[in-house]
């Protein structure tokens, strides 16, 4: 008798694309050129950004009559095309809902053309309710094409099932539909955050950022800490960040490194590394274990990037200030526990691209507002 | 490596019920079979389960439940292994779509289309999507059978496959005449196999039996395992079983299949 998986509960909210998962994961493997087969509005707005970011993304194009008499030959031509025009060194091919569902083969079009350098062939489509698939797949293909090993494979599919996890849990998914909710106001949540630092209490200040969006959060843990010296309360900081520079695909290690820089050069001490980039669904508990250990008895935490990560155990009788740049989730911090919830809108776009960290409104608040302090 | 063969031909001339009695002849002559239902009416097993209908996998994915392998495959005439991919009813969503995803839950799930001797895919009567190839694209199949009828239309049907097949460079191991009492139909057959680049394998003739036995849930080689077309069926259970060699075939053009049943 087979064994009956407890039914998904219908979330109403659009959720994030598997489709632009695997474009965001062959990103982080340093692909030059992906081909999108597929419709030509197939996830636009964000192989748009990822342009910004360094990797061109182009399209089939595919229409009524490539979905009903089959899109081999305009892969074909394209995956032609990009190799002239563009040169690359390492192609990514990935499927769409509209391909898919006709049963498009990658693998034909590859074949005919005979590329020079690897092709990393994604058959994924929209069609599923996490979008941790879509990375999953993609780094299936890499797997196959040797770009990655078995172990680092293993290991991005762990941290994939708990960032799923963490969804479900107190993320975008944890609800049937999730209102976008712009948060507290900046104002009074930096004045109140500043009227603790003067008054000598002791904080926290995490970073537990995914990925990229870390050059932007990073920028509230640097003014957090900044401030601080600058009242002369800076031992009573503790920073802990998620920017291991040993661990992650290529892309995410170099940006560890380079937020590291950044935050060194302006005298930004390290007293914990939590994790990696990409380890955000459990640097969350490396911390709460530390706060458990040496720092339980603190009045307040700043939790910048992905605050629903971190158990509340150690923290529940803290004053929480978390930032995040998601608006579906300001409910779910808020049903936690967590005191103030910031809003950092349209974060992700204003993070690609770029080599520095990225001035943050909430950052900027503080900054202006200790001025008078 | 086991046997994998997949049955075309047009719709309603007769693979399942030669899938299913090939299935049993094999299974008579010790050979461990296993037969995939790829039609979204799932009626490939039925006489090697007495006329029992199997859960079909995507009846099991629809549910959302952990599917093992103890759920798809089950046990029919002396020990067949039946799988039924299932699908949606007439007039709604993408049966094609069904066998991609079936198809490519079996390859992780299941080790019946392994260790066995022969595995077979009964597949719907018109190739009429990218979904129903779905078997020999992803490397599941090793052999390819037409069957047909004298009459024109299977025959249409069948050079029509052809051209399908030999767009994907996919070899035809033959061709099975299924008798439908038309004029001088093994010599039409036998023709056009050969012009294909072919050979007439079996010529199976009509026989009432094949449809009593259906009709109650059985082969016939269960149900009338001495009788003539059981024979006939035993025959060409050791035809496939034979080392055969394929050829990409050569589809021919409407005119020249005209006069071909005109012979």
């Amino acid at each position: 008798m087979p064994v009956k998986k407890e039914k998904e509960p219908l979330i109403m909210h659009p959720r994030p694309s598997s489709i632009v998962a695997a474009l965001y994961t062959l990103r982080d493997l340093d692909t030059d050129v992906v081909i999108l087969h597929g419709p030509p509005g197939c996830s636009f707005k964000h192989a748009r950004l990822l342009e910004e970011d360094g990797m061109r993304v182009v399209t089939t194009s595919l229409d009524e009559t490539g979905f009903v008499f089959g899109g081999k030959d305009a892969l074909v031509e394209v995956l032609q095309k990009v190799i002239e025009r563009f040169k690359p060194k390492r192609i990514g091919i990935v499927g769409t809902c509209a391909s898919m569902i006709i049963g498009e083969e990658l693998h034909e079009a590859v074949i005919e053309v005979q590329p020079d350098v690897p092709v990393i062939e994604v058959e994924v489509h929209a069609g599923y309710r996490d979008n941790t698939q879509g990375v999953i797949i993609a780094l299936e293909s890499a797997l196959a094409c040797g770009i990655i090993s078995e172990t680092e494979f293993e290991r991005q599919k762990a941290l994939l099932k708990e960032a799923t996890m963490v969804e479900k849990r107190h993320g975008a998914a944890s609800k049937e539909y999730l209102e976008p909710n712009r948060g507290d106001l900046k104002y009074k949540v930096a004045g109140r955050l500043l009227e603790l630092i003067k008054q000598g209490k002791k904080g926290i200040n995490i970073l537990n950022a995914k990925k990229e969006t870390a050059f932007m959060f990073a920028d509230i843990n640097l003014a957090v800490a900044e401030i601080a010296q600058k009242l002369g309360f800076g031992s009573n900081i503790i920073n802990m960040v998620n920017l291991d520079i040993n661990v992650g695909l290529p892309k995410n290690r170099r940006n560890a490194r380079e937020i590291k820089d950044d935050l060194s050069q302006k005298g930004f001490e390290f007293h914990h590394i939590i994790g990696g980039l990409d380890e955000y669904p459990i640097a969350g508990n490396t911390a709460s274990q530390i706060i458990g250990e040496k720092y339980s008895d603190y009045d307040f935490a700043v939790i910048a990037g992905v605050p629903h990560a971190l158990p509340m155990d150690n923290i529940k009788n803290m004053e929480l200030f978390s930032i995040t740049n998601g608006p579906r989730q300001v409910v779910p911090l808020k049903e936690m526990g967590h005191t103030y919830v910031v809003v950092e809108i349209d974060l992700h776009p204003k993070t690609l691209g770029v080599s520095h960290i990225v001035e943050s409104e909430f950052g900027a608040t503080l900054r202006e507002m200790a001025k008078d302090a | 490596m086991p046997k994998q063969i997949a049955i075309y031909g047009k719709g309603g001339i007769g693979k399942s019920s030669t899938a299913s009695n090939v299935a049993a002849a094999c299974t008579d002559e010790g050979y461990r079979v296993t037969i995939i239902g790829c039609d979204p009416k799932s009626d490939s097993s039925i006489t090697l389960l007495q006329g029992r209908r199997i859960p079909t996998i995507m009846d099991l994915m629809r549910e959302d439940v952990d599917i093992k392998e103890e759920d798809i495959v089950f046990i029919g005439y002396k020990g067949v292994k039946c799988v039924e991919i299932g699908g949606p009813e007439p007039g709604i969503g993408c049966a094609g779509r069904g066998i991609i995803v079936a198809i490519s839950m079996l390859k992780k799930l299941s080790s019946a289309i392994e260790d066995t001797d022969l595995v077979i895919y009964d597949v719907p009567g018109d190739i009429v999507c990218g979904g129903f190839v779905a078997p020999v694209k992803k490397g599941l199949v090793n052999e390819t059978y037409v069957l047909t009828s004298g009459e024109y239309m299977p025959l249409y049907a069948a050079n029509n496959i052809c051209k399908g097949l030999a767009r994907l460079d996919v070899a035809l191991n033959g061709v099975i005449c299924n008798s439908r009492d038309a004029q001088n139909e093994e010599i039409i057959v036998s023709e056009f196999a050969k012009e294909i680049g072919s050979q007439l394998l079996a010529f199976i003739p009509k026989d009432v039996l094949v449809q009593t036995c259906e009709r109650d849930g059985f082969s016939v080689i269960e149900k009338a395992p001495d009788s003539e077309i059981a024979g006939v069926y035993r025959k060409l259970a050791r035809s496939i079983m034979e080392k055969r060699v394929g050829k990409i075939p050569e589809p021919l053009d409407d005119k020249r299949l005209r006069e071909l049943t005109r012979i």
